[in-house]
């Protein structure tokens, strides 16, 4: 018996496990479903579960049970809808000096990227905004959806040529 | 652009800046990669709205109802709760090891089918004990049995039954067997059948040839059933001693016989249903000429009307 592996049943313990990974769990939801509220829903009742099966998790398999439980939700429960994203936009400091059209331009093509993005099957879109914004690498990626990296990098690419295609030229 | 989309993976590690330098050359000459730039740029610009970590934290809390007023940590289950059920594991698996035996056993009026490791299988008439282990099953096929029971052997090495009276051994076929207090019988439905009881010699029986051992007198005869009859919900005699029919309705029935007024040595054939106790009472002691008294609800005493 090692005592020393930490227990998921422990509150210290199980808050460790929710600040590392309700987050990220939240977002990969969020990418799938477009629907904030939904994936909060399901990240918390996720960590509910985790909870009341604290006994048989082992602190090392809690984050892909999380993952596990949640994909599982977002299976059963989601209705897939045409999922609308909306992202806001970071102000961009160096952009200060740049021409009124060019600011003008810039919006203009954010939204064009995000309706792209929005129209993306779920499966690039999840792939690529984990790259994208959650910075995760491929092989981070292919733990967390279950597929290879390769399988990883082939819908990276897809989704940047359907992004590409989608935008047309600028 | 369209040799980009030849290698499947080529965007991708682009992003990831795993190109090789000539590659990312060729790429920045090719009339898509401001669009691609552009793209990557503008999507690292998005992010998602702020995830709020105390406030659904908090909310998980109060669905478990946990933390409510102080902060202790709260815990399910205490350690020495693990302790005492590893000591509980490990003293049923030494339990299992040492004993390491399947055990089946039937009550008054049931039957049981037991699927040995190999396939065989045995079906146990009432009040019939059966235990083997499997853990040896592989180097040697033996069960030991106490009771009755009909075996469909699969074939292979030789398939032994122990019992207290004698010894059955096959290597692929279908018997019955009954082991009680001083009786022996053996049914061969199937293939060969070698018996040996503790007081006889060995006998070989082929299909429709029976075996019987009463108190070291050996018996043997015929019949024509393919299967036997209690399998069917009724259990047929022939020429069996007037104490086997008795036991077998008690095992059937749960009830017990004063028979010290009769000669339980005679001989019985014929049958009675496991369904209906009355008629299986007058189907086995009106031809024998007994009268019997239902004298509370599980006894009953038997009274030979020759006496009279």
């Amino acid at each position: 018996m090692s005592v020393k592996t930490p227990s998921v049943c422990e509150q210290k313990t199980y808050e460790l496990i929710f600040n590392s990974h309700s987050e990220s769990l939240r977002n990969f939801i969020y990418y799938k479903c477009g629907d904030l509220q939904q994936a909060e829903d399901i990240v918390q009742d996720a960590f509910i579960k985790l909870w009341h099966n604290c006994a048989k998790v082992l602190f090392k398999k809690a984050k892909s049970y999380l993952y596990t439980v949640a994909k599982n939700a977002f299976l059963n429960e989601v209705a897939h809808k045409k999922v609308v994203l909306q992202h806001r936009v970071h102000l961009v400091k160096d952009s200060t000096n740049e021409t009124p059209e060019f600011i003008l331009e810039e919006q203009e093509f954010m939204l064009k990227l995000k309706r792209a993005i929005a129209d993306l099957p779920e499966k690039q879109r999840e792939v690529f905004l984990l790259s994208r914004i959650d910075k995760k690498t491929y092989s981070e990626i292919s733990e967390l959806i279950g597929i290879s990296v390769k399988g990883v990098e082939k819908r990276m690419s897809q989704a940047l040529i359907q992004i590409r295609e989608k935008i047309g030229d600028i | 652009m369209e040799k980009h989309y030849s290698d499947e993976t080529f965007l991708a590690r682009w992003i990831s800046g795993d190109l090789s330098k000539e590659e990312l050359e060729a790429f920045k000459k090719s009339k898509d990669y401001e669009a691609f730039k552009n793209i990557n740029k503008g999507s690292q610009k998005l992010m998602v709205p702020e995830f709020n970590k105390d406030t659904a934290l908090r909310k998980i809390k109060n669905e478990l109802h946990i933390d409510k007023e102080d902060k202790k940590v709260v815990k399910f289950v205490p350690n020495w709760v693990y302790v005492v059920a590893a000591i509980l594991v490990i003293a049923i698996g030494i339990f299992n090891f040492v004993q390491s035996e399947s055990h089946y056993n039937t009550g008054f009026g049931e039957q049981l089918t037991v699927t040995l490791p190999d396939n065989t299988k045995v079906q146990l008439n009432a009040r019939s004990h059966l235990d083997f282990n499997p853990k040896t099953w592989e180097d040697q096929r033996e069960v030991r049995l106490n009771g009755e029971a009909f075996f469909d052997v699969v074939k292979g090495t030789t398939f032994k039954v122990l019992t207290h009276v004698g010894v059955v051994e096959v290597l692929g076929t279908e018997f019955n067997v009954i082991a009680a207090q001083n009786y022996f019988e053996v049914q061969c439905h199937e293939g060969r059948v070698k018996v040996k009881s503790k007081t006889t010699k060995a006998v070989t029986l082929t299909p429709g040839k029976a075996l019987r051992v009463v108190n070291s007198e050996k018996q043997e005869w015929t019949f024509t059933e393919l299967k036997p009859s209690w399998l069917q919900g009724e259990t047929t005699f022939r020429e069996a001693p007037l104490v086997r029919v008795i036991k077998a309705l008690e095992d059937q029935f749960k009830i017990t016989f004063d028979a010290s007024k009769v000669d339980t040595t005679q001989k019985f054939t014929g049958g009675f249903p496991h369904k209906n106790l009355k008629t299986a009472l007058k189907l086995v002691f009106t031809p024998l000429n007994i009268s019997y008294i239902i004298k509370d609800e599980n006894k009953i005493i038997l009274v030979s009307k020759d006496n009279k």
